[in-house]
C-alpha cells in the first residue's frame, strides 16, 4: 500500500492529474494497443483452429510482431494509468484477476512457441495443426477474452 | 429529440443504465467486436497495400465473416449502449464524428471488396493493387483507427 501511495506522489502521476488531455490520450492509446494485440491474436488463433484455410499458417503466425507492438503500447499506457490511480487500481480485485489472466496468457504463449519450435516444421507449411496446438490456441482465445473483460470491469468495481 | 427521450425510457435502456452488469458487459462486447472487425479488415487493407504479399488476396476474403461478426456484435451492443443515454450521445460531436468515420470505413470496405477482389480475379496470382485501390485501403485504415480514437474520446469531449 505504501508503494501505491508513493506512486501517486510521483511527478508522472502529478502530470497525468494536472494536464487534462493526458489521461484520455493514454486510455485511447491503450485501446489502439488492444486492437493490435487482440486483433492479431484472434487472427493467429482462429487460423490455427482452421478458420480462413486459404491463408498459410506460417504467414498468419508472422503477425506476431503486431502482438508485441500492441503489448508494448499497453504495458507503457497501462503503467501510466496505474501510477496515476495506484491506490485505487492496486486494491481493485478486477485488476489483479486481469494480471493473473495475463500471466496465464503469457505462459500459454510460451507453451505455443515451444511447440512451434519442436514440431512446427511438420504443420507450419502443411496446415495440419496438431490437436495439442489447437488446444493451446483455444486457451489463448479464452484467456485474452478474460483479460479484456476483467480490464473493462475494473472501472465498475 | 422526442424519439431519443422515449428511447431512454425503454426497458432496454433501463437495463443498460441501471443494472450493475449491463453497461460493463456491453462495453466488453463492444471492445471484443472492435478487435474482430478492425483486426480482420486491417489485415485485408494492409495486404492490399502490399504487406505480407505472399498472402493470396482472394484468400483474405475468408476473413470477411470475422469482420461481419465483429460489426454485428458492435452494431447491437452499440445500439444498446446508445439507448441508455440517447440524448447525450446524439448531441455529442465526437459521437457523430465516430459514426461518420464508421460509415466512411464501411463504404471503403464495400468499394474495396468490389474492386480489389475483381482486379485480383482478373489478374495474375501475385496481386499488386493499383494506386486508386491503395488509396481506398490506406484511407480505410485511417477511418477505422479514427473511429476507435473517437469512440474512446466520447466520454471526455463535447
Amino acid at each position: 500500500m505504501e508503494l501505491f501511495v508513493w506512486m501517486e506522489g510521483t511527478g508522472l502521476a502529478a502530470f497525468v492529474r494536472t494536464v487534462p488531455w493526458v489521461y484520455p490520450a493514454v486510455e485511447t492509446a491503450h485501446y489502439v494497443g488492444l486492437t493490435f494485440l487482440v486483433g492479431a491474436i484472434l487472427l493467429i488463433d482462429l487460423r490455427l483452429l482452421g478458420f480462413a484455410r486459404s491463408l498459410p499458417v506460417s504467414s498468419m503466425i508472422g503477425l506476431l510482431p503486431w502482438v508485441w507492438v500492441g503489448f508494448v503500447i499497453n504495458v507503457i499506457s497501462g503503467s501510466i494509468m496505474f501510477v496515476y490511480g495506484a491506490t485505487n487500481f492496486g486494491t481493485n480485485p478486477a485488476f489483479w484477476v486481469k494480471m493473473s489472466f495475463m500471466v496465464l496468457a503469457g505462459a500459454n504463449a510460451f507453451v505455443f512457441s515451444r511447440a512451434a519450435a519442436r514440431s512446427g516444421s511438420q504443420w507450419l507449411d502443411s496446415g495440419n495443426v496438431p490437436l495439442f496446438v489447437r488446444a493451446v490456441a483455444t486457451a489463448s482465445l479464452v484467456l485474452w477474452v478474460c483479460v479484456v473483460t476483467t480490464g473493462r470491469w475494473m472501472a465498475y468495481i | 429529440m422526442r424519439f431519443l427521450e422515449w428511447l431512454q425510457t425503454t426497458a432496454l435502456a433501463k437495463m443498460v443504465a441501471e443494472t450493475l452488469w449491463g453497461y460493463p458487459l456491453l462495453e466488453t462486447l463492444h471492445t471484443l467486436g472492435m478487435a474482430m472487425l478492425v483486426g480482420a479488415l486491417g489485415l485485408i487493407n494492409l495486404r492490399v497495400l502490399g504487406y505480407k504479399a505472399e498472402l493470396p488476396i482472394l484468400g483474405t476474403r475468408d476473413l470477411l465473416p470475422l469482420a461481419w461478426l465483429g460489426f454485428t456484435i458492435n452494431l447491437i451492443s452499440g445500439i444498446a449502449l446508445f439507448t441508455s443515454d440517447a440524448v447525450y450521445f446524439w448531441s455529442s460531436y465526437t459521437f457523430r464524428i465516430k459514426i461518420l468515420l464508421i460509415v466512411l470505413g464501411g463504404i471503403n470496405a464495400f468499394v474495396l471488396s468490389r474492386a480489389a477482389f475483381r482486379e485480383a480475379q482478373a489478374g495474375s496470382s501475385r496481386y499488386v493493387a493499383t494506386t486508386g485501390i491503395r488509396w481506398v485501403a490506406g484511407s480505410a485504415l485511417v477511418f477505422w483507427l479514427g473511429a476507435i480514437i473517437a469512440g474512446r474520446l466520447i466520454a471526455y469531449t463535447p
